[in-house]
């Protein structure tokens, strides 16, 4: 009897609802969602330490005992994501109200915001694959909803690209659940990961996991999967895309953590090695080369998420406890820190009325917060210390070098040195250099003030994830242990079930 | 010690924190508040040089990350005293010199933040024992000397200077990490000292070449070594007090401090010494010769520091106790003189307004102390006896000559390479002090040459003051400072004597012939400069490098993503498809699908019913495909969806049968009206090529994902828990209808989130379509006109049908709990009938049927639903726990009550209010607003 586990989906489900009655009553909307929202922050704090203390959190829907009824499962991995995704909601709302236009809050932003809450902590949570596929529907409807909202024709356009080419995924995702449950008769992801240990399927279950590569590899914008990404990013609302790019692809990368370490590792040197560590290698390089090609201050950044995606997955097909601890930092870091430099980019976007990074230079000279708060941001994504992104990208080094990839660890350092190159580049074009373009908010407006406060927020979080990396290390230490140890979440999941079916 | 350490090491982050704060206020002030604090630091240190001196050191240690070996633990020894010394009070000079150098109205706050973070930072590198938070402030200086560089971002110089050098120190920068973790792999430390203690062991482990070069590329990319120089002249864009500072006296020695400090792990092999003697000697005559054609002050002295640098560097490849010795003491005899020529350069550019060397001549008279300085400072880096770069240089040039693994041809060279850089450093150690100052007064410089204020001048003179000092009395620093930082690099005492003459010996000839003969090629500068800049003027050197190598990045880049960013959807499904085809194929067949045994799959089973079924639906399928007009379009996908319905009826999937039919039937309605808004299809040319591609992805998906179900058929190795469901529905769930029951209560988690799904498509319609359309100023009449069906014999069917179907839906709804039926379907049928009614009278009469607007049925479905759910929790059940009972009530009999009925009617009234919504905003007849100007995605749209 474990509700917590499931209240970060009901929050924003009842929140949404509600919402849903007068999308005209917008400081009832505003408010009634970050109130929402701060709650939720509350309740994820609160299953993070129940989990810390008290080990994996199983939960059953409807009081339907595994593996027939629905389960959630909070541990320290899907706990420590929800409680992350839910500061950059709040960043992100903050940012929203003083950032969007009014004509768009009233299209049902904040309630399909909520919507998207649900999506995103319900495929954290849930510990059912055909579950997954559902709050995975919520997430890319709501999704459609608010990367739309505005409805120019470049916006509609991109959706339009990014909405069909999910519903492909979407599609394969159904065939390779009919794979899973055909095999194995249970789509519980406990009861697979014990049905799993005590049967061979002779790289049948390798196949099957690569169905699923491809249908979170999608959501992840693992590249040659990512050419949905990088265009709608440009043409949404950019309070709504910092929340995009920070978070939901993301959730495509956690879906491949938690598959590929509890159900897809009966041939690890074949998917993880042959096939996911290439991918991964791809994913940073194509990434950065993009980074690199463009001179727009979103395109940018959009196609550094795609790079770091790359490293993420680089840490999983590693497989080792220090890896996957890396990894998660890495997830958790580029949530907080990719969602503020698009904030950044917004901010920019409400100062010079464009995002072209030529158009905007001198930004430093008129806005020398945004400039300081921007490079603090650009700093911690390229992984200087000691802020947030060193200690992922040291940690993840110091795993591959210690599992002898060489070549991997060379290339991400490489890469690294691009990621530098193109931060430096928006820094250098829009920050540095004589004062070109409009102005159309002076610093001392109260508009550009609240504008930086989330920001100023996320860059604050960044920097003490650094200076308290040792928390943040001890937590995700314990965290990829938790998941390495499929033993220990299947006797959690399914107590009494699982133990004899030897492992 | 514990606090004192670390805090000048944090101070200057704390006090940059405060300018941020306070900068503004104070203006050029702002240097005055701060001069204090690198002045309490260096007598702080001073008066630790005793105890120093007599073997003490001082270690203090904070753990920070020790999970990964992060620790900031300090450590001072003779030699960090000697940088730290440096970074103090150069730091005081330097801070006090730009009060007065920089313009009254320059963002002083900026510049002192910068500067104070260097200085933490600095003294952060030169005092860290753990590596890993060496590193960290060795990134720092990076950042701070990047952001010095560019303090003058207006200028596109400055931009690239600081571009460059940030790119080339981080580079090596990360080469130094990935040096340091592989140290920290084989040594098992991160600490200096214990790594000291381990060298054999490091020195044996097959990491031992990767783990020095790595950390040589770190050390010479700080350091501008040959072929990393290129940084350091684009550097010079700095404002000149920072030059002094970062770029001559301290940042660039740091790799310097890094050599030396590592060559107590990694020093005394072949490879060590080769590698930083050679590049060492290299660079010492490369910087010496590209010097002497510079024709700015500040190019000048930069190249001269980079060689400079080299023959420090190549002391600490040498890694004897003289060379050391020497190398210990030129560094800080290095640090006075360029320091003191920087400032003076400074002054002369501040003064005259230019730093051209053929605009500037015979400044003597006008700028005397500027000269006196100059000359001495330019002298004594000349190695002229009586000065203290005379001394070092005596002793580099002795050292040069004893290399540690005995003489061949290399170690030969390396004494040559010296005195050929030292005859060109001679060359342009004349320029400084004797061209600039002699000859006819200079009436070419923006503004007329007059001497520097106090302000100016007393750092410099300070500076100069020590140079002479030192030269003359070179013993004053020979235990305190010098011993005790050769002792600490050798890990034990080492007596070291600082002598101004030690003889005639080879070291004073080869010395004595350097200064000759740069005294002759000065004298005739004219014709071998012209000849030297012929030389140099090849297309080929690294700058060329640089910039190719950063166009190819860009132009490169921008090729490759435009090529595969094509913004066609096409392209963009091929790709991805094609890929999921290839790498499912590729799994497949490992896994075996050739030695399939296909028999195990009984398709013989398969009856003729069911083989017609299946060719209707593939006509279908291909009908969408080829169909040239969107009706066809529809009515093939429908045909495709309706089969699929038939196959349910043959299979008995009753409730499924009924769901796919009615669902088929009312999607129909939504697509045909946004039909009425799209264009006309265009009609696409044949193009063989493409299509062929088309065919042969979709051909070879369709062969994979066939073989992936046949496979998932014939692989089943677990009975499916499926079993349960049906054994459980009437007992725990209360009903007999085994579908209805999972859905609304087994797994009712599911169906609520796609009521939610639901909601969010009709609001995302709702949404869409509202923020597209053009005010509310079209006739009424024309409302339908897309959608007008037989305008006579409809109505009078519809008012009949739709009373028929709400009765029936009624019914459906009830019956779902033990028969096929349930609130889904009782919705979507309830939602057709409003339709109907729509098709048949007018819009609004239809809508005004459900007096409620969509968003609300949509929200108070959901509403229903959690609530149910919470219903539980206060009952102290899981979220969603259903319950159910029986009553008896007159009339009736026998009648359930289950809290699965109420989530049912949610799901009912999300449905309704979706498709309403979804038929009331597409259906109002009023068109949609098009961008004007924008053909060219429409275009794209239909290639799509």
């Amino acid at each position: 009897m474990n509700n917590l586990v499931v209240a970060p989906i009901v929050i924003p489900l009842i929140t949404g609802a509600v919402l849903i009655f007068s999308p005209r009553r917008l400081s009832f909307q505003r408010w009634v969602s970050v109130a929402s929202c701060l709650i939720g922050l509350v309740v994820n704090i609160a299953l993070m330490h129940r989990v810390w203390n008290q080990g994996i959190q199983p939960f059953y829907a409807g009081n339907l005992p595994a593996p027939f009824g629905i389960t959630f499962v909070a541990d320290l991995m899907s706990a420590a994501f929800v409680t992350v995704t839910s500061v950059t909601a709040l960043a992100v709302l903050f940012f929203s109200i003083y950032s969007l236009d009014e004509q768009v809050e009233q299209s049902y932003y904040y309630a399909a915001f909520q919507f998207l809450l649900v999506g995103v902590n319900g495929s954290f949570l849930t510990g059912d694959i055909f579950n997954l596929f559902v709050f995975f529907e919520v997430m890319l409807l709501a999704s459609y909803l608010l990367i739309s909202l505005g409805g120019r024709r470049l916006q509609m356009q991109e959706t339009l690209k990014y909405a069909l080419i999910n519903n492909v995924a979407s599609s394969f995702f159904l065939l390779a659940v009919a794979g899973l449950y055909r095999t194995y008769g249970t789509l519980n992801m406990a009861d697979l990961a014990q049905r799993i240990s005590a049967s061979d399927s002779n790289g049948w279950l390798s196949a099957i996991g690569i169905v699923f590569l491809v249908v979170f590899g999608v959501k992840a914008a693992m590249v040659p999967l990512h050419f949905w990404l990088p265009q709608p990013y440009f043409a949404g609302p950019t309070a709504i895309v910092a929340f995009f790019g920070g978070i939901l692809t993301k959730v495509g990368v956690y879906t491949i953590l938690r598959t590929f370490t509890l159900i897809f590792v009966e041939e690890t040197a074949w998917t993880h090695g042959r096939v996911l560590l290439p991918l991964a290698l791809l994913t940073m390089v194509v990434g950065i080369i993009g980074a690199i090609a463009q001179t727009d201050f979103k395109k940018v950044l959009a196609f550094h998420i795609v790079s770091q995606i790359g490293y993420m997955l680089m840490g999983i097909a590693f497989l080792t406890p220090l890896a996957l601890a890396g990894t998660i930092i890495f997830v958790a870091h580029q949530m907080i820190v990719k969602s503020g430099l698009f904030l950044c980019a917004g901010a920019a976007e409400r100062i010079s009325g464009t995002t072209d990074l030529k158009e905007m230079s001198g930004l430093m000279t008129t806005h020398g917060g945004l400039a300081a708060l921007f490079f603090l941001a650009a700093l911690a994504l390229v992984g200087v210390p000691p802020l947030s992104g060193f200690f992922g990208k040291l940690t993840l080094i110091r795993a591959g070098l210690e599992a002898q990839r060489f070549f991997s660890v060379a290339l991400a350092i490489t890469v690294g040195l691009g990621t530098l190159f193109s931060m430096i580049k928006i820094f250098r074009l829009s920050f540095w250099g004589e004062v070109r373009g409009e102005r159309r908010l002076s610093r001392e407006s109260v508009e550009y003030k609240r504008m930086m406060l989330p920001v100023g927020a996320l860059v604050v979080l960044a920097v003490a994830m650094g200076l308290g990396a040792e928390h943040v290390l001890t937590y995700a230490q314990a965290a990829a242990e938790q998941i390495l140890d499929r033993r220990a979440y299947v006797a959690a999941v399914l107590p009494g079930i699982g133990l004899d079916l030897g492992f | 010690m514990f606090l004192n350490l670390h805090l000048v090491v944090l101070f200057p982050f704390l006090l940059a924190v405060l300018t941020l704060v306070f900068g503004r206020r104070l203006g050029r002030h702002l240097g005055w508040a701060l001069v204090p604090f690198p002045l309490a630091c260096a007598l702080y240190l001073l008066s630790l040089v005793p105890r120093v001196a007599s073997g003490e050191s001082f270690s203090a240690t904070w753990n920070w990350v020790p999970s990964l070996g992060l620790s900031f633990s300090l450590h001072l020894d003779g030699f960090s005293l000697l940088f730290a010394l440096l970074i103090s009070g150069i730091g005081a000079l330097v801070t006090l010199f730009s009060i007065h150098y920089l313009d009254p109205d320059e963002d002083f706050g900026r510049f002192y933040l910068y500067i104070l973070l260097f200085m933490g930072a600095m003294f952060g590198v030169v005092l860290s024992d753990n590596l890993l938070a060496l590193y960290m402030f060795w990134e720092i200086t990076s950042i701070s000397s990047f952001l010095l560089i560019g303090f003058w971002h207006e200028e596109a110089d400055s931009r690239a200077g600081a571009l460059k050098s940030m790119l080339v120190t981080m580079a090596g920068g990360l080469s130094l990490l990935a040096g340091i973790v592989l140290m920290g792999i084989a040594g098992g430390s991160f600490s200096i000292r214990e790594l000291a203690d381990k060298g054999a062991l490091v020195q044996g482990h097959p990491y031992y070449t990767a783990i020095v070069v790595l950390v040589l590329l770190g050390a010479f990319t700080k350091s501008a070594q040959a072929p990393f120089h290129l940084w350091l002249p684009g550097a010079m864009a700095a404002p000149t007090p920072v030059s002094a500072y970062l770029h001559s006296a301290t940042m660039v020695k740091a790799g310097i401090f890094l050599t030396a400090k590592m060559a107590m792990i990694l020093g005394g092999t072949g490879l060590w010494f080769g590698l930083v003697a050679g590049v060492g000697m290299v660079t010492m005559l490369l910087g010496s010769y590209l010097a002497v054609q510079q024709r700015d002050l500040k190019g000048l002295l930069a190249f001269s520091t980079v060689s400079q640098l080299g023959f420090m560097m190549a002391m600490f490849g040498y890694g004897t106790p003289e060379a050391q010795s020497a190398g210990v003491f030129h560094l800080l005899n290095h640090a006075l003189f360029k320091g003191s020529l920087f400032l003076l350069v400074g002054i002369i550019d501040h003064q005259t307004g230019t730093r051209e060397i053929d605009k500037l001549s015979g400044l003597r008279r006008a700028m005397p102390f500027t000269f006196a300085m100059m000359a001495l400072s330019a002298l004594s880096m000349a190695g002229v006896p009586l000065l203290n770069g005379f001394v070092s240089k005596e002793m580099i040039l002795a050292a040069l000559l004893e290399p540690p693994f005995g003489h061949n041809l290399f170690t030969v060279a390396l004494p040559l390479l010296g005195v050929a850089g030292s005859v060109f450093t001679t060359f342009y150690s004349l320029i400084l002090a004797h061209r600039l100052f002699f000859g006819p007064v200079t009436e070419t410089t923006p503004e007329k040459p007059r001497e520097g204020s106090w302000g100016l001048l007393f750092s410099p003179a300070l500076l100069t003051l020590l140079v002479v000092v030192l030269g003359i009395a070179p013993g004053l620093v020979e235990h305190g400072i010098v011993g005790s930082a050769v002792s600490a690099l050798r890990g034990e005492p080492v007596a070291v004597h600082l002598a101004l003459w030690h003889g005639f010996n080879l070291p004073l000839l080869m010395s004595l012939s350097a200064i000759l003969l740069g005294l002759i090629l000065y004298l005739w500068q004219e014709p071998v400069l012209a000849g030297l800049r012929r030389v140099s003027s090849v297309r080929w050197n690294v700058n060329a490098l640089y910039d190719g190598l950063l166009q190819f990045l860009e132009v490169g880049s921008d090729r490759v993503t435009r090529r595969m960013m094509t913004g066609y959807l096409r392209d963009y499904l091929v790709l991805i498809l094609g890929f999921t085809a290839l790498i499912t194929g590729y799994a497949l067949a490992r896994s075996g699908i050739f030695g399939f045994d296909w028999r195990r799959l009984a398709l013989t089973e398969i009856s003729w019913t069911e083989f017609a079924v299946i060719v209707a639906m593939v006509v279908g399928a291909i009908t969408a495909v080829v169909a040239r007009q969107r009706i066809a379009v529809a009515l093939g996908v429908a045909t495709s969806g309706f089969m699929v319905a038939v196959l349910w009826v043959l299979w008995h999937a009753p409730d499924l049968a009924l769901t796919q039919t009615i669902v088929e039937t009312v999607s129909v309605v939504p697509l045909f009206l946004v039909f009425a808004y799209l264009p006309r299809l265009r009609q696409q040319p044949f193009r063989p090529k493409v299509e062929g591609i088309n065919v042969f992805v979709s051909v070879l998906l369709g062969a994979v994902v066939t073989g992936f179900l046949l496979l998932s058929y014939g692989h089943q190795l677990f009975p499916s828990i499926g079993q349960f469901f049906v054994d459980n529905s009437l007992p725990l769930g209360g009903g007999r209808n085994v579908v209805n029951v999972i859905l609304v209560d087994f797994r009712a988690l599911d169906t609520m989130g796609e009521i939610t799904v639901l909601t969010l498509v009709g609001l995302a319609v709702a949404a869409l379509v509202r923020s597209r359309r053009e005010p509310a100023d079209i006739d009424e009449k024309k409302e339908m006109s897309g959608v007008m069906i037989n305008p006579l014999i409809l109505p009078a069917f519809s008012r009949l049908l739709f009373y028929l179907i709400l009765i029936y839906t009624i019914y459906i709804f009830f019956r779902g709990h033990h028969n096929p039926g349930g609130g889904f379907i009782a919705g979507v049928m309830a939602a057709s009938a409003l339709i109907i009614w729509a098709l048949a009278y007018e819009r609004p009469a239809a809508m005004a049927l459900v007096p409620v607007e969509p968003r609300r049925l949509m929200g108070s479905g959901l509403l229903l639903v959690a609530s149910l759910g919470l219903g539980a929790v206060l009952f102290g059940y899981p979220f969603l726990t259903q319950g159910f009972t029986e009553i008896e009530l007159p009339w009736f009999g026998r009648v359930e009550l289950a809290t699965a009925l109420l989530f049912d009617l949610g799901v009912w009234l999300v449905v309704i209010g979706s498709i309403k919504g979804i038929v009331m905003e597409l259906s109002d007849g009023r068109p949609i607003a098009h961008e004007t100007g924008a053909s060219h995605g429409r275009e794209e749209s239909g290639r799509s």
